[in-house]
């Protein structure tokens, strides 16, 4: 008092003396957490926790450095979290009471958790303290430290007053021993602990325990008050005998053995290769025995645990199984990574390898001549690309130091391209008919996942690009990862070059321009093929016009025969010009749409004209517009055959709208643009004018752009209102665009203009870009369709075995997929964390199924025991522990029962024996071979209520808790006394 | 979502070397598209250059002009696309949907068929578009109120029904034009944080990764000053 009214008192520093030596001072700061944490005073909570709280509660855990001199420990609190009390008066009530943890001791509400901190298994207590060395400190071993620490405990649980539980752990770490203390007005409880070994032959029974138990109580009441039993006994079941794993790996090699060859191309693997369920522990349990009922002693126990009236079980699964789905994932994703380029990867082998058909001279020829990598396409001549991819189609190669073997190399390719093996059969018969394309339709009806690709910009799994990836992934997992990848890809890219130059459509991908949700490969193959049908398309218009001059020729005798063929090959050897399709608007080049058509009805057309005068003949009709006449004249108004714009794929796409955005935002800039994208404008002009000669724009703006032109009643000369039409005053700005174009537009059908889309040029750039992809540029361009396929394969399988946490998990890993896929860099690392993903899930459905084959229903089954069983064995998959409904007699217990008998036969009898055995004796106790083996842990817990130390003290909880293993055996006791009087 | 930050940082390398408008947070691509002769250019010149011209040339293909936006202290430039409008040029457009994240789809409150021809826009941008590009519909030409043909209330209900944010504005009288913009980039940011809040697997994506990637400019400029 006199201290806090004097001023001068706060100003100086507090020496407190009482706190000079560094055990004070650690008791002091074990005291400083205690009052920190707020665990001083009575302690809180519900009187009896409820029944599996301990479990299904949250466990909320707070910890601190604390030292002892400069030896480091932790000091931790562990409790559970627990609703606060409404009825907190109550409690508050019986000033008396014990500590919660001394009522802790004896609730059987809590027997066992499946999961919780040793000490709350071992002392039921629901909130403690705990004083462990820290990581790098040695343990507490000698008795003078451990004596030290514990009565370090005894003073700060005293001067604060704390209820909670405190123990300190001593010995080395790994035996978890520790000692402990819990403080309440007028009671003590200590905690003490015996670890050894060996199991001593005196102890290794209830009988034996129990007498421990007494003795340590030292109660000389007569009678003892009644002490509380429970046990458990838990064993282990490893050996799976009657169910067989693994599942049978795929057979790599019948694959190709088969018929229809390469259809088994089309799939993933799916499963695990060893048993995904290592072991299955079955607890049983007797939660409430009195001494005296049952018997276990050095020569019998009545402690048969088929008899046992609680059964509970738990599986534990491998770590990492080996799953296939996994791994081909795992392996094709490395592929990610790889630098190498495909001649890097192949070397020069593959041409010098065809040399060898040839003699020294021819075969010096050919290295040239041959394709490769190494060599640029633009250099190689046509007819030898053909001839060799000709010859490749054919496949006589030597192939002895190919990393693909012919005969796989065979049937891939035959399943990335189903139409060749039609072709090959029939090869005389070049003009094959386009190969039907039903993706679009069949997109539709596939239901939910036929979108997917969309999500994952991938490609539709039917298409080329979708197979491909398969195909890679599997090449790459079996037949010689990287160098077997490289082979392929050059194979499928020679396939392309020979179909391109022969006209042959690519098979598998839907037509029309490239679909830009699609990934970047598959465009550019939708690009090719757009490429091919342009080609075809005009190389059809000239077998026309070649037939048509052949009867000419006959009738005129003779002429420059040669000149279209000469011409059409001019058209498609020229050099490549590297540049952007788009200045095609300023190319003079000259490259029609539909070069050579009928020349000689043109000259016809003109020698009529000559007869008719002015009036030149239409061409290029397409239909009339309605029935709408030119201004001019009487002549309906037709709609001409245009020029279909030039298809793109993303890059392109980028491409050209950063050269549009790079003309900047100013007027010139604009007006460059539309120059620049007005050749499709110009193009749509001529054929209009070809179509409708005497045509005028006003004619052009009303089929092209009806807007523009504006018709209003006028009233003429007469009187009368006439309809009088104009176009909008946009159109009539003096030199637009617009007016500009038309003026410069000539009087051409779309077939003779040059072309808008140079599918030679755009087909080689794709061929190009196709041919100089490493093979990891492949790999890493599929990975969308991989990972596409590895989530369409885990649902397919999920939905087999139906287990709605992985349900939900795929669907989850759709969309962050989703997200990852859509992004034009990937980001590999969030890539790999991706596929760990995937490959959890398919550990978890493997499980699912091995556990399903584990507990399938026999035939007699009823509907509720499967129905039961299923329940049970999802429960198994989530919970830690799950309860046999009806222990050892219900359905899932005599299957596990089952299991017992057969790995005990298995183990101890021969396998002859065994299955008269299982037919004769289910379950009997008197068969020769035990139906269980020895449990590998036995728990026995021993409780009850009486005073200590002396005969009048108050009665208090008492606890033993025994656990007895192979190679353990610990005691641990708490045991609690009245400290009032002494 | 990333094509925009690959964009965006291209067009910042571009700016720095033109001296031009490279200080930015982020870059929004819109597109404004819609039936001929509704008005979208004149729409675009109005909020970008605050002017107006009854006859602009009709749009051939694709053009495009550049505003910079403010929202909480972020500079976002916004590029946006005037797309021609004729029939003809619905392939050459619908190829640029895919790098957009909004959408102004406009219609003449004087024409029935541009306001007939929305269902089918809006089709479009849904077949072509990423997934979460955001739509305003725009009722152009609301200064011309005798000849209008489209009501508000139907403009209204379709937009409703569409699940479009809507507007009928002038460009030549300057209503509506600024909002309909900011209300765009407002759904694109709102859009934007949303999908960085739902999902943890985005906050360390791509969007953080562009939000870090662009921010360099910022600080450069305040060197520069």
């Amino acid at each position: 008092m006199a201290a806090d009214s004097d001023p001068e008192s706060e100003v100086f520093e507090i020496t407190d003396f009482t706190t000079a030596s560094e055990w004070e001072r650690f008791v002091s700061r074990v005291e400083e957490v205690l009052n920190e944490w707020k665990l001083i005073g009575l302690s809180a909570g519900s009187v009896n926790p409820e029944k599996g709280e301990y479990t299904s509660g949250t466990w909320g855990e707070k910890c601190l450095d604390i030292n002892f001199a400069d030896f480091k420990f932790y000091i931790t609190h562990y409790f559970l979290k627990q609703e606060c009390e409404k009825d907190n008066g109550k409690d508050k009530l019986e000033e008396d009471s014990f500590p919660l943890a001394m009522q802790d001791l004896l609730c059987m509400n809590n027997d066992f958790p499946p999961r919780a901190h040793c000490l709350v298994r071992w002392y039921g207590i629901r909130e403690f303290v705990v004083i462990t060395p820290g990581t790098n400190c040695e343990a507490i071993i000698s008795e003078s430290k451990c004596n030290l620490l514990h009565s370090s405990v005894s003073i700060a649980l005293a001067n604060s007053g704390c209820q909670v539980p405190m123990f300190v752990q001593i010995q080395q770490k790994w035996r978890r021993v520790y000692a402990g203390e819990c403080q309440g007005p007028g009671v003590r409880t200590d905690f003490e602990m015996v670890h050894l070994r060996k199991v001593p032959s005196q102890y290794n029974h209830l009988s034996g325990l129990l007498d421990v138990f007494k003795a340590k109580i030292g109660c000389n009441l007569s009678p003892l008050p009644p002490i509380n039993i429970a046990i458990r006994f838990t064993y282990i079941l490893q050996d799976w005998q009657q169910h067989a794993w693994p599942q049978q790996p795929p057979d790599f090699d019948t694959l190709l053995g088969g018929e229809v060859g390469g259809v088994e191309f089309g799939k993933l693997p799916f499963g695990a290769c060893e048993e995904p369920i290592r072991e299955l522990h079955l607890a049983t349990t007797w939660p409430h025995l009195a001494e005296g009922i049952v018997v276990d002693n050095d020569v019998y126990s009545d402690l048969d645990p088929l008899q046992a009236p609680h059964w509970s079980v738990r599986v534990r699964t491998a770590d990492n199984p080996q799953c296939l789905l996994g791994d081909f994932l795992t392996e094709f994703f490395k592929l990610c990574g790889r630098k190498e380029s495909t001649e890097e990867v192949l070397g020069r082998g593959m041409p010098e390898e065809e040399g060898k058909e040839n003699s020294d001279i021819s075969s010096a020829l050919s290295k040239l001549t041959e394709p490769a990598a190494a060599v640029p396409i633009s250099k190689l001549s046509v007819s030898n690309i053909v001839h060799s991819a000709r010859k490749h189609i054919r496949r006589h190669r030597h192939t002895d130091e190919s990393p693909l073997k012919t005969d796989v190399l065979n049937s891939v390719l035959l399943y990335l391209f189903p139409d060749a093996a039609v072709e090959k059969s029939s090869e005389s018969s070049r003009n094959r008919s386009a190969p039907t394309i039903t993706s679009g339709i069949a997109e539709q009806e596939k239901g939910p996942d036929s979108n997917l690709y969309q999500h994952l910009k991938s490609a539709p799994s039917d298409s080329l690009t979708y197979r491909l990836a398969l195909c890679v992934c599997l090449v790459n997992y079996t037949y010689g990862g990287l160098r077997a990848v490289a082979h392929l890809w050059q194979e499928f890219v020679l396939e392309l070059r020979y179909r391109w130059e022969n006209n042959y459509l690519v098979y598998g991908l839907a037509a029309g321009p490239p679909d830009l949700r699609c990934c970047l490969l598959h465009q550019k193959l939708q690009m090719l093929n757009c490429c091919i049908e342009r080609k075809r398309a005009r190389d059809e218009a000239r077998k026309v016009l070649e037939g048509n001059r052949g009867r000419e020729r006959k009738v005129s005798g003779g002429g420059p025969s040669d000149r279209p063929t000469a011409e059409a090959a001019a058209g498609s050897t020229r050099e490549v010009s590297p540049g952007k399709s788009w200045d095609s608007w300023s190319d003079s080049e000259d490259e029609f749409f539909e070069c050579l058509s009928d020349q000689g009805e043109g000259e016809a057309a003109h020698a009529e004209g000559d007869k008719e005068g002015s009036k030149v003949k239409a061409e290029g009709r397409l239909h009339p517009q309605g029935n709408m006449t030119l201004l001019n004249s009487t002549e309906p108004l037709y709609i001409p055959v245009t020029q279909e714009p030039a298809p793109m794929t993303e890059d392109l796409l980028e491409e050209q709208s950063d050269v549009l955005a790079k003309l900047g935002t100013s007027a010139e800039g604009t007006h460059l643009r539309a120059r620049m994208q007005s050749a499709c404008l110009l193009s749509d002009m001529e054929s209009f004018k070809a179509a409708n000669p005497g045509c005028a724009l006003d004619d052009f703006v009303r089929w092209y752009s009806p807007r523009d032109y504006v018709e209003e009643e006028v009233e003429d000369e007469k009187g009368n209102m006439v309809l009088k039409g104009m176009m909008s005053s946009r159109m009539m700005i003096p030199g637009n665009m617009w007016v500009e174009a038309w003026e410069s537009a000539r009087v051409t059908p779309a077939r003779r203009q040059r072309r808008l889309f140079d599918d030679t040029k755009e087909a080689e750039k794709v061929l190009h870009y196709l041919a100089v992809q490493k093979p990891a540029d492949v790999t890493q361009n599929l990975l969308p369709c991989i990972l596409h396929a590895a989530i369409l394969k885990l649902k397919e399988e999920e939905s087999v075995e139906d287990i709605p946490s992985v349900k939900k998990s795929i669907q989850q890993a759709i969309s962050q997929a989703s997200k990852l896929l859509h992004t034009l860099s990937h980001d590999y690392k969030k890539l790999e964390d991706f596929i760990s993903q995937l490959m959890a899930l398919e550990t978890a459905i493997t499980q699912a199924r091995s556990l399903k084959a584990k507990f399938a229903t026999c035939e007699g089954g009823t509907a509720e025991d499967t129905e039961e069983l299923e329940k049970f064995v999802s429960s198994l998959l989530e919970d830690p522990e799950v309860v046999v409904l009806g222990a050892g007699q219900g359905p899932a217990g005599s299957i596990i029962h089952r299991l017992f008998i057969n790995s005990q036969r298995a183990a101890l009898l021969s396998p002859m024996e065994d299955e008269f055995g299982l037919e004769k004796k289910p379950g009997g106790g008197s068969n020769k071979v035990p139906d269980f083996p020895p449990p590998a842990g036995r728990e026995i817990l021993l409780r009850t209520c009486v005073p200590r130390p002396a005969p009048y003290s108050k009665a208090l909880p008492q606890r033993l808790f025994c656990v007895l293993m192979k190679e353990e055996f610990r005691l641990a006791g708490a045991f609690s006394s009245d400290t009032t009087f002494f | 979502m990333d094509l925009y930050g690959k964009m965006a940082a291209t067009q910042d390398a571009k700016g720095k070397g033109e001296g031009g408008d490279q200080n930015f947070d982020y870059m929004f691509k819109l597109l404004i598209i819609g039936n001929s002769s509704v008005g979208k250019t004149s729409f675009l010149f109005r909020y970008a250059d605050d002017a107006f011209t009854s006859a602009f040339v009709s749009t051939v293909g694709i053009d495009f002009k550049v505003k910079t936006v403010y929202k909480n202290d972020k500079r976002i430039k916004l590029q946006i696309w005037d797309t021609a409008g004729q029939e003809r040029y619905r392939t050459i457009t619908t190829a640029y949907y895919r790098g957009a994240m909004g959408f102004i789809l406009m219609y003449d409150i004087t024409n029935e068929e541009s306001f007939g021809a929305v269902q089918d826009w809006s089709t479009q941008i849904k077949t072509y578009s990423w997934d979460n590009a955001q739509v305003v519909l725009a009722g152009n030409k609301c200064d011309m109120e005798e000849e209008r043909v489209v009501s508000v209330d139907n403009g209204r209900l379709l937009a409703e029904q569409l699940g479009f944010e809507f507007f009928e504005t002038s460009a030549k009288d300057n209503v509506n034009v600024k909002q309909t913009f900011e209300r765009l980039v407002d759904l694109i940011c709102d859009k934007m944080s949303d999908s960085l809040d739902s999902d943890p697997a985005v906050t360390t994506g791509a969007p953080t990764a562009k939000l870090t990637d662009s921010a360099p400019p910022l600080q450069q400029s305040g060197c520069n000053c």
